[in-house]
């Protein structure tokens, strides 16, 4: 970077962006504008403009930069390209650079086959975009001349550098705005218009509009589009005038005595509105600024009303992350509705009181990992693991049969009692992947979420493990080497000594810290949204991208009632709910032990009877009559044996 | 018994682990002080959804830091995940008067559980750089860990976050303090 880029930089960062948001629905007021702007909100950037005549120059060399680029687009669509499929060739080429990994989706590749000729054209002239970029830096130091990205967050963070990013969003940003090019073919040919740039209808749904949603809605339309998407209007309608209610409440409550501990959700609100994306810029208070940022406002009305509106869940940590993304692209009373459509239709019960939301969309993901991602699945999920302790009454059962089958003998526990990597992916649900994937990615999910509905959640979850399939496993390979015994192969003594009991346990717990290390950090490398989209999501070869909406929809019933069961059977049986929750991973003392395991397995027994059978799966058992005779004869044998 | 094979692990390899948690009440600044003593960066205070969990060495001594989040709601996720805990810092933030009473509370509700009883305790008096806030001397005495507190070993440090000052001395007591047992 030379000298005067670095001076335009710090330039721009002293001159500490921000501005009243359109608290008042941004969307409307949008001018013509390419997403490849280095912010999202017209009035911020003007205001800036204005107070300082380089940053002026700057918007002047950006516009000229636009036009170039939308010119050379409509070259590239001469080329016959309707169904957006050369598109995808040259983005990815021109996003994947060197990883060779254009591969594509299968429809993409029979097509490059006839069309040879024109993506070879269409490459080279991607190539000769690049070439002006790539020597006379100047146009994208410029877009991007500050730290933050388009939406105000700080480029870096602890695993992407600033420098990192820049690279990427060189190429990416003109994925975006080729993508939009395409978006506005689409609108225009279906006859919607768009109006200031933003517009208000959309096409019904197809394969096409889904594939389009895939690749990205343009960022200046993702209000309006989750809008459309999400059906937030019908629900608006259905409550007109309940949120101007709901703020005459919220009005008074918080100019009553803060000391009120009546409302003890306003409290734990009121902490989280600072440290709400304290990186962003519309979150942060102005040097000169009087009073809380307008965001942070809009952020406490929103929240308070909706805890207001909904005391079964009042407020959860993870929603104000959810608020505070949705309020960066709607106004406030859009943004509340979606608020509560998110936590209602796509994350149902994730964010209740009680949890059981969450620990069921967990049990959900752990079925869907078992069923498509086996390898993880035994590394997150070892045989013995539905206890640390290594039981007694396991090694009972699993002595009779050959080693293959013994995790399908442990069958469905691990719905009642999570695998530990649940402790993780349970945070990616609640957030709805704020914080844990990078901003780009996490926008294309939301866009996905809201058009496909909460089946994409999932998916996408599968596809992350996937990605990281490599990373995790790596260190099993290391593990095995490292130690001779494996935790979970202890045969021997029918009685265990403490000594191997701590032995596993130390072993179990450094497998669980590599997952989380791997869980934890290999998300936030996803700088690029391609990369889920393109190595997983459009490739017909991983199975899980058959899941629809009908099968996790089903899941979700099917683990309800298994975790419904599981605790009716064990205030059946008089296993202590308590203990049995948490024996998972406490070593709860020798009697109490057996007592346990007992009332355990035979709850386990009684319940493994229904095993989950994917649609794909015709063998799979789905529903068993027998269970109710299995649980009566157990239930008998117990009060025999008293 | 954990300890003395540990002990053993240490002797032969030269090193030991210890599996650590980390609690207070949201914005006690656990988070700030995982961020510090692993990275040695500061990192912006936001509300930690779950968990995080890092490795930070000290000497010979692997410390596996879980720094748990702050909403009492979403405990039940992960409360049944710390039985093994080697020790247990509790972090308070000594600048917020109104919410010292509450974090007593807590304290004590979290350490009179029966997979808390052998475990060695640190407080960190957090946020000592503020003017207002209480010295480590004030919080232990309210706290009155001396008079509750028979049979555990327990520390009250002052630190703050943002210089790291007071946390290699937590992290280095608590490796004395577990050593021999």
């Amino acid at each position: 970077m030379s000298k005067d880029e670095t001076t335009i930089k710090k330039m721009l960062v002293d001159h500490k962006i921000d501005g009243p948001l359109a608290a008042k629905g941004f969307g409307p007021k949008y001018s013509l504008r390419s997403p490849s702007v280095p912010n999202l909100h017209a009035k911020v950037y003007t205001e800036y403009n204005m107070s300082d005549p380089t940053v002026g120059n700057a918007t002047g060399g950006q516009g000229t930069s636009i036009n170039e680029e939308d010119g050379t687009l409509s070259v590239i669509d001469m080329y016959g390209d309707d169904d957006n499929d050369i598109d995808d060739i040259v983005s990815s080429r021109a996003i994947n650079l060197g990883s060779g990994n254009d591969d594509g989706n299968d429809a993409d590749d029979l097509r490059s086959s006839t069309q040879s000729e024109n993506i070879f054209n269409t490459t080279s002239i991607n190539n000769s975009i690049d070439k002006p970029n790539g020597t006379g830096t100047g146009k994208n130091v410029q877009q991007d001349a500050q730290h933050n990205d388009r939406y105000g967050f700080k480029k870096q963070n602890n695993s992407i550098s600033e420098s990192d990013y820049d690279r990427w969003w060189l190429d990416y940003s003109k994925y975006c705005i080729r993508r939009k090019h395409k978006w506005q073919l689409l609108l225009e040919k279906s006859g919607l218009p768009i109006v200031d740039d933003s517009p208000i209808r959309f096409p019904p749904k197809s394969e096409k509009l889904k594939r389009y949603v895939r690749k990205g809605i343009p960022a200046e339309w993702r209000g309006n589009a989750w809008w459309y998407f999400a059906r937030g209007q019908e629900k608006l309608n259905k409550h007109k005038g309940l949120y101007d209610k709901l703020l005459v409440k919220v009005d008074k409550m918080t100019s009553q005595n803060k000391n009120d501990k009546t409302y003890p959700d306003l409290d734990i609100i009121e902490r989280d509105l600072n440290r709400t994306f304290p990186d962003n810029i519309h979150f942060q208070k102005e040097v000169f600024q009087n009073g809380e940022p307008p965001m942070i406002k809009s952020l406490r009305r929103v929240l308070v009303s909706f805890s207001l509106y909904n005391p079964k869940i009042g407020y959860c940590q993870s929603m104000n992350f959810i608020a505070g993304l949705l309020l960066l692209f709607l106004d406030e009373e859009r943004a509340f509705w979606m608020l509560v459509i998110i936590t209602s239709r796509y994350l149902p019960g994730v964010h209740d009181i009680n949890l059981e939301g969450v620990n069921i969309d967990q049990g959900v993901l752990m079925l869907c990992v078992k069923e498509y991602l086996p390898e993880i699945w035994t590394y997150i999920y070892p045989n013995h693991s539905d206890t640390t302790v290594d039981t007694e009454s396991n090694r009972r059962t699993m002595s009779s049969v050959p080693h293959k089958t013994q995790s399908s003998m442990m069958k469905n526990n691990f719905l009642y009692k999570l695998p530990p990597i649940t402790l993780c992916t349970a945070s990616w649900f609640m957030s709805c992947f704020i914080g844990v994937l990078p901003i780009e990615t996490t926008l294309r999910i939301w866009d996905c979420m809201f058009y496909e509905e909460s089946h994409f959640l999932f998916k996408a979850s599968l596809s992350i493990l996937k990605l990281s399939e490599h990373d995790l496993l790596k260190h099993t390979k290391k593990r095995y080497h490292s130690s001779s015994r494996l935790p979970y192969s202890i045969t021997g003594s029918n009685h265990n000594s403490s000594g191997d009991l701590l032995n596993n346990k130390m072993h179990q717990d450094e497998n669980d810290m590599e997952i989380f290390q791997v869980i934890q950090t290999f998300p936030k490398k996803l700088l690029n949204p391609n990369d889920i989209f393109d190595k997983i999501i459009f490739k017909k070869k991983f199975s899980f991208n058959r899941l629809d909406q009908e099968e996790i929809d089903r899941c979700r019933k099917y683990v309800t009632t298994q975790r419904n069961k599981y605790k009716r059977y064990v205030e059946l049986i008089g296993n202590d709910d308590k203990t049995s929750e948490e024996s998972s991973a406490t070593l709860v003392n020798k009697e109490n032990l057996d007592k346990t395991q007992d009332a355990d397995d035979i709850i386990n027994g009684a319940l493994s009877s229904e095993v989950y059978g994917f649609k794909r799966n015709l063998t799979g058992v789905h529903w068993n009559n027998s269970l109710k005779e299995k649980v009566r004869q157990m239930k008998k044998k117990i009060d025999g044996d008293e | 018994m954990g300890n003395s094979i540990s002990k053993t692990l240490g002797r032969l390899f030269g090193s030991r682990e210890m599996k650590i948690l980390m609690l207070g009440l949201d914005n006690a600044g656990k988070t700030t002080i995982l961020y510090k003593l692993k990275l040695n960066k500061i990192k912006t205070s936001t509300p930690t959804v779950g968990f995080n969990v890092e490795t930070v060495k000290y000497k010979n001594v692997k410390f596996n830091m879980w720094d748990v989040g702050g909403q009492a709601r979403l405990r039940p996720l992960w409360r049944h995940y710390f039985p093994a805990t080697t020790a247990l810092i509790f972090v308070i933030d000594s600048n917020d008067d109104d919410r010292l009473i509450e974090a007593k509370e807590e304290l004590y509700s979290i350490i009179s559980e029966k997979e808390m009883e052998d475990v060695v305790l640190l407080v960190w008096a957090n946020k000592q750089d503020l003017k207002n806030a209480k010295k480590p001397q004030e919080i232990s005495e309210f706290l009155e860990l001396d008079r509750n507190l028979k049979n555990q070993q327990w520390c009250v440090i002052g630190s703050n976050a943002l210089t790291g000052q007071g946390l290699v001395e937590g992290l280095s007591w608590i490796s004395n303090n577990t050593n021999n047992k």
